[in-house]
């Protein structure tokens, strides 16, 4: 949602929407975590009373989408790419090769045997 | 030798007192696993490299140097080079009539029958 979304472009990967919309989603969710575990901690405490149990987890199901930990994917910083993504290198597996027979990539060596 | 279960929760008490643990002998579920667990917040939105000072800001915060962006001289001889052989982009339209008057073949057909 652009009402998160930085004023200013603060991204110095490959840009486009998809990477500027998971950027986006990742500072919101570190913006809310705090009041998310705070309420998760609420719904799991059995000696509260069910009453502000359930509150509690109706006010983390009305929370905005963009503050859930499992909206956030890793995406290649090279192509964008949301899928074959190597976590070490953040990249996805072929701009991960072409890095890495480029010799971009510090200790990473073709293997041959 | 059985110790008595009230001799035992003595000393599970003293325990949880020193190592700051909640006290909860009937293991009931507090939540506190919640609050154990470290914010993993600052680590993921850290995930992206931050953007990083560009050519041109580095020309706008020293005008007096004179500096050569390769890239943008690269862009601008190609440009030129295209616009020397008549393939450039079409100038930009700055009235509406002049934006209307070509546009599509139907619109040309309805205009010309008219």
């Amino acid at each position: 949602m652009s009402m998160f979304r930085a004023k200013k472009l603060d991204l110095g990967c490959f840009v486009n929407i998809k990477t500027i919309r998971d950027h986006t989603k990742r500072k919101v969710f570190a913006e809310n975590e705090p009041e998310r575990q705070a309420l998760r901690y609420i719904i799991r405490n059995m000696s509260l009373p069910q009453r502000a149990r359930v509150q509690a987890q109706v006010q983390l199901a009305q929370m905005h989408c963009y503050t859930r930990p499992t909206q956030i994917r890793n995406r290649c910083i090279e192509g964008g790419k949301g899928r074959g993504i190597l976590r070490d290198f953040k990249m996805s597996r072929y701009m991960f090769r072409l890095n890495a027979l480029a010799g971009n990539l510090p200790g990473v060596k073709k293997a041959s045997w | 030798m059985a110790v008595p279960r009230s001799r035992i929760l003595d000393l599970i008490k003293v325990q949880c007192r020193i190592f700051s643990h909640t006290f909860n002998p009937e293991g009931a579920r507090l939540g506190n696993k919640v609050l154990r667990q470290r914010l993993k917040g600052p680590a993921l939105a850290a995930y992206y490299p931050r953007k990083m000072a560009t050519f041109k800001d580095l020309q706008k915060a020293y005008p007096q140097w004179e500096t050569y962006d390769e890239e943008q001289e690269d862009r601008l001889e190609a440009l030129k080079i295209i616009k020397a052989r008549g393939k450039g982009a079409p100038k930009k339209k700055r009235t509406a009539a002049e934006s209307k008057k070509f546009k599509g073949k139907k619109r040309a057909a309805a205009v010309a029958a008219a």
